[in-house]
């Protein structure tokens, strides 16, 4: 039977880092290397274009880490994370990383990921299925988001998280409104609920999360109901539930 | 707190010695101007003094006693007028017994010693008040020195802490990041890795060595960011420049130790590692009116946003900077478009 030939690609912004992973790939002959990054944007593009099967993603990266990255993708290869942090293990393993591995590492235990990769390759798995809530899953261990990173029309956008004024749930995707325009991306509101400073921002309704130094006022909406002021062409709903939330939390 | 006369050979010798003063007053005006015999002049001073001697040593503990860190002003006035009153009382008459009783002194004297007690009495009171007033400003005197020791101490003990927490720590990533560059040159270039084996053994042990009260010089501390920065060279051959611009007549000027390392460090951080292209990072120095300038420059990617934790770095050499020197204002930063300066001053007559 002739075996398939695994596409990989290796991603890390120093050269003796991808050379190592690349070394202790060449003896495998199920493995060919298709690709090498020295940062996010090219990862993302090779990973859109060359469809890996998998890839060994550093973390901080110049630009936009490697969590980041995966953020962007549409579809998910196996991933194995090969990184000297140690404090990310946790969100590798919210993002369904087949492993993590911790710089500088033995040729057992690269052995090890890689098998596992392999293995969960040829399953055929609808795992890149469950990996589509992916942004949903990462939760940042304690530390509120800075910046978020958007596409628009193949370009790569870092937003800092100052410029953001509120978000709006559009289906399976998000709308950001910001200082630099509209952005959409795959995310649920509970995920920035979560990961945004509740003192910064807060979740007003089912639909949206507003920056609340941008409450200018607040008015009564008919029967138990309640409307956000911004300005004269932004009024955002606010329900019932979160009016006194809101109160409390600005009074 | 122990009584400061007899705590002391020195104090006691000097109040002995004023007692003998006041008694030598006392037979000069008995006998010089009074025109008392000499023999009942000597007696009446010496018995009337050394009751009063006494009594003055055993004053300290009623004075101790009310302290006025515990009582109230009217109680302590209160109840010292009481204790002068009864004191200068039992002292008159204790020596007036014992010159009539014990000595048996006769005649005139007699009659001189009753005319004369209203005085002794009044006398009596000033002792005790002037007794009482040393007492008091010796303690004060010495709360005064315990709270400047303590004060000081205290004050030691800040300036520890703070230079503990603000002791430079090597970052772990590097050290990581470092062995695994090692790690990979072990396959393609085994003497290159042998090379940064040495080179980060070199720094590790220069920097573990350090202590955060030393200070180094120029050419130590310029040594050590050497090091870091061949072995960073290593892992960013291509996107990493080091320029540097010593004046080899400062090299022997103390700087604190590990106090250029961070700035160094945030170079890398924000320059190279944020960056795709080529970092140049220079060093230099210079004088200027009785510093000595010590000038870290790099370019950097204007698009790459700011990475957190900044600040907490430059607030902490500043910090050093200020407690080492008593100065403010050691650390400046500029920042343009594309590049970041941080300059440290080094007061030179510190050295």
């Amino acid at each position: 039977m002739n075996r398939r030939k695994f596409k990989c690609i290796i991603i890390d912004d120093e050269k003796l880092a991808r050379d190592i992973v690349k070394n202790m790939l060449s003896n495998n002959s199920d493995i060919e290397i298709i690709a090498e990054c020295e940062n996010g944007f090219d990862g993302l593009k090779a990973i859109q274009e060359l469809k890996p099967d998998i890839v060994f993603l550093d973390v901080q990266m110049p630009k936009i880490t490697g969590f980041e990255m995966l953020e962007l993708l549409d579809e998910i290869p196996e991933i194995i994370f090969t990184t000297a942090f140690d404090q990310y293990a946790i969100k590798a393993f919210e993002v369904n990383a087949i492993d993590y591995l911790l710089k500088p590492f033995s040729e057992e235990r690269f052995k090890s990921a890689l098998d596992k990769a392999i293995k969960k390759a040829n399953s055929d798995s609808p795992h890149n299925l469950i990996k589509e809530k992916l942004s949903e899953n990462v939760i940042t261990s304690g530390e509120y988001l800075k910046r978020i990173v958007v596409k628009k029309i193949q370009k790569i956008l870092v937003i800092p998280i100052e410029d953001i004024e509120y978000i709006e749930a559009q289906d399976d995707y998000v709308m950001f409104m910001t200082t630099q325009g509209k952005f959409m991306k795959k995310g649920t509101m509970n995920f920035y609920e979560k990961n945004l400073d509740p003192k910064v921002f807060s979740r007003i309704h089912r639909s949206y999360i507003i920056r609340i130094d941008l409450i200018k006022q607040i008015e009564p909406y008919g029967k138990d109901s309640y409307i956000i002021i911004v300005n004269k062409d932004l009024k955002l709903p606010l329900s019932k539930s979160k009016y006194q939330q809101l109160k409390n939390s600005i009074l | 707190m122990n009584n400061p006369i007899i705590n002391t050979k020195n104090n006691f010798l000097i109040y002995s010695t004023i007692w003998v003063v006041i008694s030598l007053v006392q037979i000069i005006i008995l006998n010089q101007i009074l025109q008392l015999p000499l023999d009942y002049s000597i007696t009446d001073s010496i018995a009337y003094n050394v009751i009063f001697y006494s009594i003055g040593i055993s004053l300290w503990y009623p004075t101790k006693f009310m302290n006025f860190e515990r009582n109230k002003f009217s109680k302590i006035i209160l109840n010292h007028s009481i204790v002068a009153l009864l004191t200068s009382i039992l002292w008159t008459y204790v020596g007036y017994y014992l010159l009539i009783y014990v000595i048996k002194i006769s005649g005139n004297e007699i009659i001189f010693l009753e005319k004369s007690l209203l005085y002794r009495f009044i006398i009596g009171i000033l002792f005790y008040l002037i007794i009482v007033l040393v007492y008091y400003s010796n303690i004060y005197y010495d709360n005064f020195k315990k709270n400047i020791i303590k004060e000081y101490e205290l004050q030691n003990l800040i300036k520890e802490s703070e230079l503990k927490t603000l002791k430079y720590q090597i970052n772990p990533h590097f050290i990581f990041n470092s062995l695994n560059s090692i790690s990979s040159l072990t396959y393609s270039e085994p003497t290159k890795a042998r090379e940064m084996i040495i080179k980060l053994s070199d720094y590790l042990r220069s920097t573990l060595s350090t202590n955060e009260k030393q200070k180094r010089d120029l050419q130590t501390e310029l040594n050590n960011i050497k090091l870091y920065l061949e072995i960073e060279k290593i892992r960013f051959p291509d996107k990493l420049e080091i320029f540097e611009n010593i004046d080899s007549k400062y090299l022997n000027i103390e700087i604190p130790s590990m106090i250029l390392q961070p700035l160094i460090e945030n170079a890398i951080k924000h320059g190279v590692y944020e960056s795709d292209e080529k970092v140049v990072i220079k060093i230099s120095t210079s004088a200027e009116n009785e510093y000595l300038k010590i000038i870290i420059e790099n370019n950097f990617d204007n698009n790459a946003l700011p990475k957190k934790g900044k600040g907490i770095g430059l607030q902490n050499i500043k910090n050093r900077l200020s407690l080492m020197y008593k100065q403010d204002n050691l650390l400046k930063i500029a920042k343009t478009n594309s590049l970041y300066t941080a300059i440290i001053f080094i007061p030179l007559e510190s050295n």
